[in-house]
């Protein structure tokens, strides 16, 4: 009796678990919307310090964490000052190339006396 | 659409990327063991799915500008009437 029902109960906790799993993940927002999978986001790098702290204190080691630097990359503002660098270099090319030619003919005609 | 709206859609396309990747390759882990004898195709599936859910979002949230939305176009009809 008991060997043919701990397949069924074996079956029944992994179905537990893997129905848990995606409860809790569709619950917390995860698998929503763009606004709630980024404040998903904004709260769970808001809980890693204080949880890493409290395992530490847990573990007994007090060192201390550096702190994580706020880096605040928007992909916009990184392209648009790209194209801006690009097409002023470009502008001041046909000149740059004409000073460097005079310096490069200045230089082999004084190598050359 | 502005380049601050622009902007602020792009990031939240990145932040929900991320999020659902990891939500899916966490599922994908959790059925892979449980399931199907820690074999790699959930995991990868579950990546995917994720990743894909996040590209959906992003192409609807960057053409939720361009799309008339409902509440404004009862407004319109009951400027029209």
């Amino acid at each position: 009796m008991a060997a043919k029902l701990l397949p069924v109960v074996k079956l029944a906790t992994k179905v537990g678990i893997a129905g848990g799993a995606v409860y809790v993940a569709y619950d917390s927002g995860l698998l929503g919307g763009s606004e709630q999978g980024s404040e998903a986001l904004q709260k769970a790098r808001a809980a890693v310090p204080p949880a890493i702290e409290e395992w530490m204190k847990y573990f007994g080691l007090q060192t201390q964490l550096p702190t994580i630097p706020n880096i605040e990359f928007s992909p916009v503002q990184a392209w648009n000052s790209g194209v801006r660098w690009s097409i002023s270099r470009l502008s001041e090319a046909p000149t740059k190339a004409g000073e460097m030619t005079t310096q490069g003919v200045q230089y082999v005609r004084e190598l050359l006396k | 659409m502005s380049e601050r709206e622009l902007g602020r859609k792009l990031d939240r396309c990145l932040a929900d990327g991320v999020i659902k990747l990891g939500t899916g390759l966490g599922l994908g882990i959790v059925f892979s063991v449980l399931f199907f004898k820690r074999h790699t195709w959930p995991i990868s599936l579950g990546s995917g799915a994720g990743l894909g859910m996040a590209y959906s979002n992003c192409q609807n949230d960057l053409r939720s500008h361009y799309l008339l939305h409902r509440n404004q176009k009862v407004g319109l009809d009951e400027e029209t009437t």
